[in-house]
């Protein structure tokens, strides 16, 4: 903030001096018209006089508006800059954050931060700006001028009430900003109902309890209501104690200007110039209150991106970080993990080695800690010290790039970008060739289905395009990890929604693919890991068996009742 | 938030918003009082430079001036001045509070429109948009109400005022002034069309902002596994940028726009001084007749600027109303009978028959065939078969979240159609495989909310499914604070309370999804006597995902691909060595060592 601000310190100098020089012009209007009625008050008013007050009052029309206008587009412009500025620097800052960071917080909550708190900051930043600017020289200006050219006594007696002013501002303020915090409290209470009430949809109809949820709703929405009219009394108050100040300001100036002009003091002219000044300073006052909010608001709005700037990334490169060329091999020794935010052990024992270039199949139940074990490879999470080695270097000793140059990583739930799928599958290399891309997906089985899409590679996932099935959207996800072609490949599960005979030929397709090198595969359909050089079956976050699928086989324990479970089931199919 | 990235569709139309305008009629004279506050405020905005005419023309450019006519004059703009901030204090009082009543019926009328839906309306609607419809749209449509409406009596209210006032006060030099309408027209014209252009363009580059980040946001695990944080940032940028031009772009032409009327508005005064001063030149007018025009001249730019600035908010309300009426316009596919039967708890069995059942959630698409079957009154059967099986629709069914496409379901010898759906659904119950949680105590969440289910049925529902303990040991007990959808309870915990829920509502029917997932031998241990205590004494239809839990049922039906191949019960489907025995031979080594897992037996 403070940074934008001073380099673009002569922009804003010179639009505010636009500014500033506009209001200059401006108090030359009710001076005109004071000086133009006392022409007329001396009799010597004529046609070319009036011509002549008439043009001038044009010129100084015309060159506020240039002026003003100016200083306007400019602080504009430059409170959009910044706008793009902060929320580029916002993506940024959050691209290097981890994942347990975003754990924390919920994506609606941090979209907030960058659309309405960025905004709340511009609009004081610009609109904010110029209207704060155009009330305090257009009242420096008018006090000088009526000092000078009408009457230093009766600017000084009618100005008495506006001293309060600021002084209610600051006082109200506060007081409207608590309210309608409160009253946004209450907004967010009952969308939260709404989503919790409209989640559980099956159970609330299941239970005919229609009529409670609707009761539920209306209280919040009740609280709503008394709070929305807390902050309207607030801000109504407001509203009229600002225009009601000015009120008595100006009727002083009728009633002791009227005085000063019946005893000589001043002339007609001047009584009619200083009214003119009054009316044209009142709005600019009742608009300071606004600004005072909006500054108010902002402020705290940049206090929270500031909390949100501050926060470090918690998974960094080391200080010296070991330079290798990373082969695979993956040593784990865990005595135990949790999460920063959780109350029990994720994880607890578990040890295992895989040497370069071999296939580790992880199996358990959900919740078991296969996917948290995998996130510590690639440091999505930090593991601690000494318990998580990639070719017998703790991870956390290697450049971040390094070891996730070294990664490729296929998620859950195939997370893809609407983007085409040429882009998603070439994620990770920018400058992929069609042929890449073309056989990597055909290694994930999916090449015949995309070139059955009319615009086949350049096909849109998501939201505006085609949307994929769960299979074709891990596929795509296998075809982007493929492609990255990494010495060590992790699949989180990522062949749930794929049919059996797909499968089987991506596995075959991995085993050719990753010969020599390692490949990590979690999976609920023990098909798929069958050939693996080592299987490690997890549950409650330890280690329970370890072996070929022959040796558990004959070890008959958990990984056995699976096995014979899943056939039972697939028969069934 | 997601208010702000209003797609606009084209059949937005000030139509929508007439259809909600019924929300109104209730505050018809609310209106009619804010109207007639508006009148007060404004009349003695109009009044107080007449004030300043007559005390300049009486008072003050007289021969003798007085100064009594002075404090007269100065008493009455007081007074004006008070009158008109206490009309509009008051005034904004009811009109808000006319608006938050009509957000308010609007809101409860949207939530119970959208409980009412059947089932198919949320498989096709996703959450976060219903609640974007209940909590910002009914709020951009009340500024409809409010905002809009207020402007358009206020400031059409003083433009007649300040004309009239003119006309008053010199007919010659108000027609003159009158050229300005034209003018003003003619203006807002010409820029209309592109303030308009370039404010939607800035609205769909900030929805497109809106949704990038939200899916990176989402996806940011992936982009730091790839490394492709550059790139992202690079197409941030793109969007970002975009977003700025056409940002920038909206707010020059608004500018230029608002300027030219400021423009206008000076000229006319300098116009008004030359035909004005000439005029007093010629003592056709006063002196004060002029300063009084001057006003009303830069009066009367204020109300056109205001008016000019509600276009936007007609322009979303009309947006917002139209998305509301989209949901308000979807009728539920599964009603209640004109006439409902009355049931009576005590005489009702708990028969359940299905006849001739065929289902599919779309048409072209069978899910179950002519499933037929019945469940005597406390009989439990199991259903079993493969994921997509159908097993699920067979529950859905009967809970009528869905209506058959063919055959009929039937409860003690009456078509459940015949029912109401409330009735229904107190007969029936549903344990489904994910337990729903809401944010509340525990004891709230047993008795989902009924204030008639008290404090000791609820110890006495949870006791009964062994959930008491688990409860007692949690450091509030009963009132411990649920937060995050129950995220601080276990999949088995979450479990017993949702069959505590169960006990507690106490239906003659339970179905009962299994959960499949995998739950640590102590809760398990649990969970299955939970379910003994649950299904005591009721019709139960249980979805069975382990075999084990069915053995004992008195019926067990093997659903593939929508149909029913196989009925029975275990011994003699063994004895059948079709489709079931299969299964079980194959599941003959169980996950779990056989004495853990409680068959459910008939008591």
């Amino acid at each position: 903030m403070r940074n934008f601000l001073s380099s673009r310190k002569w922009a804003y100098a010179l639009s505010l001096l636009s500014i500033v020089i506009s209001e200059f012009v401006m108090v030359q209007f009710p001076n005109l018209l004071g000086n133009f009625t006392n022409t007329l008050q001396t009799h010597h008013l004529s046609r070319a006089v009036v011509l002549h007050y008439s043009f001038l009052l044009l010129v100084v029309g015309v060159l506020y508006v240039l002026l003003y206008g100016f200083g306007q587009l400019r602080n504009g412009q430059l409170g959009r800059q910044f706008e793009y500025e902060l929320r580029r620097r916002l993506f940024e800052h959050w691209e290097s954050l981890s994942t347990a960071y975003f754990r924390k917080r919920s994506i609606g909550d941090l979209l907030n931060h960058a659309l309405n708190d960025v905004r709340t900051v511009r609009e004081a930043l610009s609109g904010g700006l110029n209207i704060l600017t155009n009330a305090l020289f257009l009242l420096t200006a008018t006090l000088i001028m009526t000092f000078r050219t009408v009457s230093p006594k009766l600017t000084l007696v009618s100005m008495i009430p506006l001293v309060f002013l600021p002084l209610f501002v600051i006082w109200w303020g506060p007081r409207i900003r608590n309210a309608s915090r409160r009253a946004q409290e209450a907004l967010s209470d009952m969308a939260d109902l709404t989503e919790e009430s409209i989640s559980a949809i099956r159970l609330v109809k299941a239970t005919a309890n229609e009529h409670i949820e609707a009761h539920r709703f209306e209280r919040r929405v009740d609280v709503i209501v008394r709070r929305q009219m807390s902050v309207f009394r607030q801000s109504a108050m407001f509203q009229s104690i600002i225009p009601f100040l000015g009120s008595i300001s100006f009727s002083i100036a009728l009633l002791y200007g009227g005085y000063l002009t019946i005893t000589g003091q001043i002339h007609l002219g001047g009584f009619v110039a200083f009214t003119l000044y009054l009316a044209m300073i009142i709005q600019p006052l009742q608009q300071m209150g606004f600004v005072f909010n909006q500054f108010q608001r902002a402020s705290a709005s940049l206090a929270r991106l500031e909390v949100l700037f501050s926060e470090m990334p918690d998974i960094t490169n080391p200080e010296n970080p070991v330079e290798v060329d990373i082969q695979g091999a993956v040593t784990v020794s865990l005595p135990k993990f949790r999460y920063p935010d959780g109350d029990r052990d994720a994880l607890a024992n578990v040890s295992f080695t895989a040497a370069a270039g071999e296939t580790i199949g992880i199996v358990g139940r959900t919740g078991a800690g296969k996917t948290t074990l995998v996130n510590l490879l690639p440091r999505i999470f930090d593991p601690p010290a000494g318990s998580v080695f990639v070719d017998g270097h703790d991870v956390r000793t290697l450049r971040l790039e390094t070891l996730r140059e070294a990664i490729a990583y296929v998620p859950q739930d195939g997370f893809l970008f609407s983007t085409t799928i040429r882009e998603n599958i070439g994620f990770s290399k920018e400058n992929a060739t069609e042929e890449e891309i073309i056989r990597a997906a055909q290694s994930a089985s999916f090449w015949n289905e995309i070139e059955e899409f009319p615009e086949g590679l350049d096909t849109v996932v998501g939201e505006r395009g085609v949307s994929l099935s769960g299979g074709q959207k891990q596929r795509a996800a296998i075809a982007r990890a493929f492609l990255k072609d990494a010495p060590i490949l992790i699949l989180d599960d990522s062949l749930s929604a794929v049919d059996m005979n797909t499968e089987k030929r991506i596995i075959a397709a991995i085993r050719e693919l990753r010969q020599g090198k390692t490949t990590i595969i979690i999976a609920h359909r023990l098909s798929a890991i069958r050939h693996a050089d080592q299987i490690l079956v997890l549950d409650d976050g330890t280690l329970l068996e370890q072996g070929t699928h022959e040796e558990l086989l004959a070890h008959s324990g958990i990984y056995a009742s699976m096995v014979a479970l899943q056939e039972g089931e697939e028969a069934l199919a | 938030m997601s208010t702000n990235d209003v797609t606009k569709r084209p059949s937005a139309s000030f139509q929508s918003l007439l259809r909600l305008l019924p929300y109104a009629k209730p505050f018809r004279m609310h209106f009619i009082l804010v109207m007639v506050l508006v009148v007060i405020f404004n009349g003695t905005n109009v009044l107080q430079p007449w004030l300043v005419k007559v005390a300049i023309d009486r008072d003050l450019s007289t021969a003798n001036p007085q100064i009594h006519g002075l404090v007269v004059i100065s008493a009455l703009y007081v007074g004006s001045v008070v009158i008109g901030v206490v009309a509009n204090y008051f005034q904004i009082l009811v009109l808000q509070f006319s608006g938050q009543s009509i957000i308010r019926t609007i809101r409860l009328d949207l939530f119970r429109h959208i409980e009412r839906q059947s089932m198919g309306f949320f498989d096709t609607n996703a959450i976060g948009r219903l609640v974007t419809n209940v909590s910002s749209d009914t709020e951009t449509v009340s500024q409809f109400f409010t905002n809009f409406f207020l402007s358009m009596i206020r400031d059409g209210l003083s433009l007649v005022m300040i004309v009239v006032a003119m006309f008053e006060l010199n007919v010659r030099i108000a027609s003159y002034a009158m050229v300005l309408i034209p003018l003003l027209f003619l203006i807002s014209l010409l820029f209309r069309k592109q303030l308009r252009q370039r404010y939607q363009r800035t609205r769909t580059r900030l929805s497109n902002i809106v949704a990038f980040l939200a899916e990176n946001l989402a996806g940011i695990r992936i982009i730091q596994i790839f490394h492709q944080e550059k790139r992202q940032a690079r197409h941030f940028n793109v969007l970002n940028t975009a977003h700025r031009e056409a940002n920038v772009a909206e707010y020059q032409l608004s500018v230029i726009f608002n300027r030219t009327f400021e423009l206008l508005g000076n000229a006319a005064v300098a116009a008004i001084v030359w035909i004005g001063g000439i005029a007093v030149l010629h003592h056709t007018i006063l002196f004060g007749t002029l300063y009084a025009f001057i006003s009303y001249i830069r009066q009367f730019f204020q109300p056109i600027n205001s008016i000019t600035q509600q276009w936007n908010t007609l322009q979303s309300s009309m947006v917002a109303a139209d998305r509301i009426g989209q949901v308000l316009m979807v009728e539920p596919t599964v009603v209640d009978p004109p006439q409902p039967a009355v049931v009576s708890d005590e005489e009702l069995e708990g028969q359940v028959e299905f006849r001739n059942v065929s289902f599919g959630y779309k048409a072209d698409r069978p899910v179950l065939r002519h499933i037929d079957f019945t469940v005597r009154p406390g009989q439990l059967i199991g259903v079993v078969g493969a994921t997509g099986a159908g097993k699920s629709s067979v529950m859905s069914l009967l809970t009528r979240f869905y209506d058959p496409n063919e055959g009929q379901i039937v409860i003690d010898g009456m078509d459940i159609r015949r029912l109401s759906q409330v009735d229904l659904h107190r007969i029936v119950g549903l344990i489904q495989q994910d337990v729903y949680l809401f944010s509340g105590t525990i004891a709230d969440n047993i008795r989902i909310f009924r204030q008639e289910i008290s404090d000791d049925e609820v110890v006495e529902a949870a006791r009964m499914v062994g959930a008491h303990e688990m409860i007692s040991r949690l450091p509030q007990g009963y009132q411990t604070m649920l937060y995050g959808k129950g995220a601080n309870l276990s999949m088995g915990e979450r479990q017993l309370i949702a069959f505590a829920r169960i006990v507690a509502l106490n239906p003659r029917i339970l179905i009962l999804d299994e959960a499949t997932a995998n739950l640590d031998s102590q809760t398990e241990e649990l969970v299955s006597q939970g379910l003994q205590a649950v299904s005591h004494n009721r019709t139960t239809l249980v979805i069975a995902h382990r075999l084990a839990t069915i053995r004992s049922a008195d019926l067990i039906l093997v659903l593939d691909k929508g149909r029913i191949v196989e009925r029975g019960t275990h011994e003699s489907l063994l004895a059948l060595g079709g489709l079931y025995a299969d299964l079980h031979a194959k599941s003959g080594i169980e996950y779990k060592p056989e004495e853990t897992v409680h068959p459910m037996r008939r008591s």
